[in-house]
């Protein structure tokens, strides 16, 4: 008991000396005493992340050095910019899972309906500028569209399909000009295999929306597949007609030719040495193919005596007896639905996407062609890309097929690569496809 | 006795503080297992069970997910094209492939660590060239396969001098691809488990050699009456890695046979399909289901193993 009663005390003897201590110290020294100046407070960062995949060291710079003037325009808003190179859509799915999806994020097109269906996608037109929107295509807004009329992401640039021509290749085989019809496109692909022994045409096995445009030229409508039955578009002749020419255009033009021991006049990019299309026109190793605006800073930069107008040109996809129709592929920039920050997330889209923004970014690049209208009257533009948009097309068809396009491309486009390499009979290509579609819908 | 009551006090003190240590030294470890191992592994089983997209809501659909691989077997079975059935040609394909890799991995990793052992001259450099490819990345490793397995490559040039006329396209002809797979596993895996053997072998003891060269044994004699059933446990736990590997087998196969399987699907494997469901068809939920059927035949096919022949000389 009396040890517990000195125990108290002690603590309370210890106490009142560093009271005593402590005043004496506070009374003895006048500037801890001193009033201190309220201190301002920092203002607050915003942080947000930026996701793409990357077209290059030079966009990857083009896009830091923006990055680093919103931030001087916004010294309130930090950007952190993240490349993803491989499975780009994949990875921004498993970090939503995750829950640590970015604020802003590329959306291709054959991506955006999974996207904005699920609710991932933040709607832009419920924060942007009527004024603001109306600057871009009308038609590259399509595939961003929500069943509800909302728009869910804007174009960041946009390329279309057209006919990339080897002038000498043509003129070693006696050709004046470009084919200006499929089956042109064929014959000339034979002459120049005949007389240079280099193939006429590269093609990918496989690719459906590289074949699209034939059926369209050829009379069939816009392929859309959104409900089981929407597959029977496969069933009208002359989708049926122009899927089989489109096949044959490798089994006879390689597998067959090959057997006979003659040059093939149609290949694919890997039987030349190359990667793709890009790589096997600008080897030389073929006279045509049919790519996008994306192969021309491509071959730019990797084939610079390579030359165009001079040693390649470019000409409209071929028509056919129903008109002459091209692929358009579009990449918007999206906002996180569940973004923290959709104000200074939509600052920054504006920003890259203006005027200003495409600008640096598209034209002056020329890796694409822009999605606001007027910019393609720029001193800067690349006449290559300037010269695409010349081109008069009946139909332009953004690479779109319905809410699961991304799956159903890769779905019939194995089909397709099949029948190629000839492991499928032809008549088993028409119901191996709409089972595989109808699958797809139906799962 | 107050003594020993003091140094018992103080053991038992000693030996909490101990495993205190431990556990804290191994907490890390056990923190990392429980969250991407046992959590991971739960969690799938949780996920089949279940619609999910990553983003809203999952919803619960009881057995739906088993019934739609299960769906794809039937298929498979009853003969449709490998375009429709990617879970049935990705389970053929890789019980093939692991029926190709596993004996002959097991065979030649033996067989390098059996000469391994001799007292040659400049053994060692023999050793670090075996165990080399175990140490260099699959992808990598695979990529170089690529070029060599070019129809205009350096293997069909070497095989022009040993089988001339015999000149395949190995990674575009449906009946090669998945051979060039398995050659280059077997290369890239052998040396691994070569370590493996050559330390079991020199652990067998000299005096076991010697009381059987008194017995009048030869060299031949020897390996299987000594060495083999030494090396039982060793062979078992090889096999086993062997099977668990060669059964979730992913990175080789997307490098050269691409995401699709290659030529005639017949590069595709389960893990590719599993991954295919989870992101390209967007199902993680059959995806988890098909992993579960995955984990099911490796579980099934090692404990069977493990019962038959694991119980080795010790």
């Amino acid at each position: 008991m009396s040890s517990g009663i000195t125990k108290t005390v002690a603590i309370l003897l210890i106490l009142v000396v560093v009271f005593g201590l402590l005043t004496a110290y506070f009374a003895l020294n006048p500037r801890v005493v001193e009033v201190e100046k309220p201190v301002e407070k920092p203002v607050e960062k915003v942080f947000i992340r930026f996701a793409g995949w990357s077209a290059g060291e030079t966009e990857m710079k083009n896009y830091e050095k923006m990055i680093s003037k919103f931030e001087q325009k916004y010294p309130t808003i930090d950007v952190k910019y993240e490349v993803i190179t491989q499975m780009f859509h994949e990875n921004i799915l498993a970090s939503y899972g995750a829950g640590v999806a970015p604020d802003i994020f590329y959306v291709d097109t054959s991506w955006a309906p999974t996207f904005i269906e699920k609710g991932a996608l933040y709607p832009v037109s419920d924060i942007a500028s009527q004024e603001f929107i109306n600057q871009f295509y009308d038609f590259l807004l399509e595939p961003f569209k929500g069943k509800d009329g909302k728009l869910y992401g804007l174009p960041k640039d946009w390329s279309m399909l057209a006919l990339f021509w080897n002038k000498k290749l043509f003129a070693q085989a006696g050709l004046e000009g470009p084919p200006d019809t499929w089956d042109q496109l064929l014959e000339y692909a034979q002459i120049i295999a005949d007389k240079t022994g280099k193939p006429g045409l590269a093609i990918y096995l496989g690719g459906f929306n590289r074949y699209v445009p034939v059926a369209l030229s050829y009379g069939a409508p816009k392929p859309w597949f959104e409900k089981p039955g929407d597959e029977a578009w496969f069933d009208r002749p002359e989708v049926k007609e122009t899927l089989l020419w489109y096949i044959n255009l490798y089994r006879e033009g390689k597998i067959a030719r090959e057997k006979a021991g003659k040059t093939p006049y149609v290949v694919q990019p890997a039987d030349v040495g190359a990667g793709w299309l890009g790589d096997a026109f600008g080897k030389q190793e073929v006279a045509m193919v049919i790519s996008g605006n994306w192969m021309i800073p491509f071959l730019a930069d990797q084939f610079p005596d390579f030359k165009f107008g001079e040693d390649w040109d470019i000409a409209p996809v071929p028509k056919g007896p129903k008109g002459r129709a091209t692929m358009a592929y579009t990449v918007a920039l999206g906002i996180n639905a569940k973004t923290e920050h959709p104000e200074e997330a939509w600052k920054f889209v504006e920003f890259i996407l203006g005027k200003d923004g495409q600008y640096e970014l598209v034209v002056k690049m020329g890796h694409t062609l822009p999605s606001i209208k007027g910019l393609e009257e720029s001193p800067d533009m690349w006449p290559q890309h300037k010269k695409t948009l010349g081109f008069k097309y009946d139909q332009v068809l953004v690479f779109l097929w319905g809410p699961k396009s991304g799956e159903l491309e890769g779905k019939i486009s194995d089909v397709m690569a099949a029948a190629m390499r000839g492991e499928l009979e032809l008549d088993e290509v028409i119901p191996t496809i709409k089972e595989a579609v109808r699958e797809v819908l139906g799962g | 006795m107050l003594k020993f009551k003091f140094f018992s006090s103080f053991t038992e003190k000693a030996s909490v503080r101990e495993a205190l240590g431990a556990l804290l030294l191994i907490s890390v470890a056990v923190a990392f297992n429980l969250i991407f191992g046992y959590f991971s592994a739960f969690f799938a089983v949780y996920l089949s069970f279940f619609e999910w997209d990553y983003i809203g809501p999952m919803k619960f659909t009881g057995l739906k997910n088993y019934e739609i691989m299960l769906n794809d077997l039937l298929r498979g079975i009853g003969g449709a094209s490998y375009l429709i059935t990617p879970f049935y040609t990705g389970l053929k394909n890789i019980l093939i492939y692991t029926a190709i890799v596993v004996p002959i991995q097991t065979f030649l990793a033996l067989a390098l660590a059996a000469l391994a052992n001799q007292k040659i001259k400049g053994i060692q450099f023999f050793k670090v060239s075996y165990f080399l490819p175990a140490t260099t990345c699959p992808v990598i490793i695979s990529l170089i396969f690529i070029w060599l397995f070019m129809k205009k490559g350096f293997i069909n040039y070497a095989l022009s001098f040993v089988a001339p006329g015999f000149q395949p396209d190995w990674l575009n002809d449906k009946n090669y691809v998945l051979l060039a797979m398995a050659i280059v596993a077997i290369w890239g895996t052998s040396g691994h488990f070569f370590v493996s053997f050559l330390a079991a072998l020199q652990a067998i003891p000299r005096e076991i050699y010697e009381a059987a060269m008194l017995d009048g044994a030869g060299p031949i004699r020897r390996f299987f009456y000594v060495t083999i059933p030494m090396l039982k446990p060793m062979i078992t736990y090889v096999v086993v890695m062997g099977l668990i590997g060669a059964l979730q087998m992913f990175d080789l196969a997307w490098v050269m046979a691409g995401s699709g399987g290659g030529p005639g699907g017949s590069g595709y494997t389960i893990a590719m399909d599993i991954y295919n469901e989870a992101f390209t068809r967007l199902r993680p939920g059959v995806a988890a289901a098909k992993s579960l059927f995955l984990f099911a035949i490796i579980f099934t096919t090692t404990y069977i193993y493990q019962k038959k022949y694991g119980g080795g000389v010790r």
